[in-house]
């Protein structure tokens, strides 16, 4: 007899599987990781994992909606791997995912991320909730806790988004690799160059000229560009602005209309202007 | 009954029956290539039949919502695994139905001692261009119809779904003679419109053979309006945008609605 398209069970329950759940179904994801930390002769055992995430991500909120930054290098240990890589990913129209971390991890996430919200939306005949969003990031890294464990596959990301309901206002969330969610009222920063970057953001918020959520375009361009140059000063896994091969950080915007990403021209204007 | 084949072929026979009685009341839907889309549109319905699939596939259908949700959530779920693990350029309309839809149900269909899938579904995938639009209408025993070329027609750049065969032919007949592609929404939107009336029409009369006048259709048409809602969804061409797929409401529809 033929397979059934559809499980019974499924058509039971009222609601579908989530993606990932599907994929595993049908073999098309890794389980989740099992995190081992009783050994066979049941001592616990004590592992401890390098930080791996050598990048710097930035993220805050100006009068525009929120900024998202990422630099544009890829290592590999001392080894520059690659020096236009896109942190800074859409997962639909007002979603955001940036990440630190190991890229074919992180890009696998973001890929189930972004079928996982049309794949509600289409079963479920209605948008998937923000705190739902966020919820179904922190799964996929809890997932991944494991691997993390091995000291593989360490992803570290920000979230951002617009939230239409019930208050239409952008949010933004930063991750731990556990998958815990911490919604910040201004700025969040990840990767081996955050330290510099949350400072010069704390600075700016509390002392400069006004406060980041104050901030025009391109005065939070400025800002965000600064901050990228600084922690490439001190953080070699962080690419900064490249001046002689002409390689800007990728900057998107997301506001109530949508994602703007920023053309590499506007982004080169400021930064002559007011960082170089 | 395996032993009895002639037994099987009445038992197929009573089925086929009993679906189409089944299917009878279903309103007319009606969809339509346009220069910048696809339009699907029904009229007056108590529950959601026109549904969007995945980036560049839409479903019409009638039948009973447990089938028609099945078939659906099964469609969704090869579509957004398919994309998932490939790319979403290689999620086809053409093998999503021949290869997967179009089996089940007609196994379905045939054993005799199980359900059927009562449902009558309509797909359209958008192209890059009007010329390259694909209809596939997919019926309760896994028969596939298309407006695309075949050895035996030429391409329409429209389809229709009836609750009986003779609504649909003539809904048919009806798009063939008015309706030209390649053209504005608005043109699609009042073409879609008379199509959907015509197939009314002739599931109110039941045995209508000639199209109707035009004048009658038109005022088939503001009656039925005046009574009922637009249920309406587009699959927008523009190549910029992944997902093209966007339901229009009936207050926007009206607004373009001009006699």
């Amino acid at each position: 007899m033929e397979a059934p398209l559809v499980r019974p069970d499924q058509t039971f329950s009222g609601a579908a599987d989530d993606f990932p759940t599907l994929l595993r179904r049908k073999g098309l994801l890794g389980p989740a990781a099992i995190v081992d930390a009783v050994g066979p002769v049941g001592k616990l055992q004590q592992r401890s994992w390098e930080p791996t995430e050598a990048t710097t991500i930035l993220a805050f909120k100006f009068s525009g909606g929120v900024l998202v930054a990422g630099d544009r290098r890829a290592t590999s240990g001392n080894t520059v791997v690659y020096d236009r890589a896109d942190k800074v990913l859409e997962i639909d129209r007002h979603s955001i995912m940036a990440i630190a971390g190991v890229p074919a991890t992180a890009w696998e996430m973001a890929r189930v991320l972004e079928h996982s919200f049309q794949y509600f939306r289409r079963t479920q005949l209605q948008e998937m909730s923000v705190d739902g969003k966020v919820r179904a990031l922190s799964k996929l890294l809890r997932d991944n806790f494991g691997f993390v464990m091995q000291g593989v596959g360490m992803v570290v990301p920000i979230f951002a988004t617009y939230d239409s309901n019930p208050k239409p206002e952008a949010r933004l969330y930063f991750y731990d690799a556990m998958g815990a969610q911490f919604e910040v009222t201004d700025y969040a920063a990840t990767g081996s160059g955050s330290p510099s970057v949350r400072g010069i953001l704390y600075y700016q918020n509390n002392w400069g000229a006004k406060p980041l959520q104050k901030l025009s375009e391109d005065e939070a361009v400025s800002i965000a560009l600064r901050a990228l140059d600084t922690a490439a000063e001190s953080d070699t896994s962080t690419g900064g602005v490249d001046r002689s091969g002409k390689i800007y950080p990728l900057i998107k915007i997301v506001s109530r209309e949508g994602i703007t990403t920023l053309p590499e021209t506007k982004i080169a204007a400021v930064f002559k202007k007011t960082v170089a | 009954m395996i032993e009895e084949p002639y037994r099987w072929v009445e038992a197929i026979a009573n089925r086929r029956e009993y679906i189409e009685a089944q299917l009878v009341s279903g309103s007319p839907i009606a969809a339509l290539g346009y220069r910048d889309g696809i339009l699907f549109l029904t009229l007056g319905q108590a529950r959601q039949k026109i549904f969007e699939i995945y980036d560049r596939i839409a479903m019409g259908a009638i039948g009973h919502p447990g089938d028609i949700e099945r078939l659906r959530m099964a469609a969704i779920e090869l579509a957004s695994t398919e994309g998932f693990t490939r790319s979403t350029a290689d999620v086809s309309l053409r093998r999503l139905v021949h290869y997967s839809l179009s089996p089940v149900m007609k196994s379905a269909f045939e054993q005799v001692y199980g359900a059927p899938y009562l449902a009558r579904m309509l797909f359209a995938e958008v192209g890059e261009r009007p010329e390259e639009d694909l209809f596939l209408r997919v019926e309760y025993d896994g028969e596939i119809a298309t407006s695309g070329t075949t050895f035996a027609q030429t391409r329409q750049d429209f389809a229709a779904l009836s609750g009986t065969r003779q609504s649909r032919e003539l809904m048919e007949s009806f798009l063939k003679a008015e309706y030209a592609p390649d053209t504005s929404f608005e043109a699609a939107l009042k073409s879609a419109l008379d199509a959907w009336s015509v197939g009314h029409m002739a599931l109110q009369t039941g045995d209508a053979k000639e199209l109707p006048e035009r004048s009658a259709v038109t005022k088939y048409r503001l009656e039925q309006l005046a009574n009922s809602g637009i249920e309406a969804g587009i699959l927008e061409r523009d190549p910029s945008r992944g997902i093209r797929y966007r339901a229009l409401l009936d207050a926007e529809l009206r607004a373009l609605i001009h006699d």
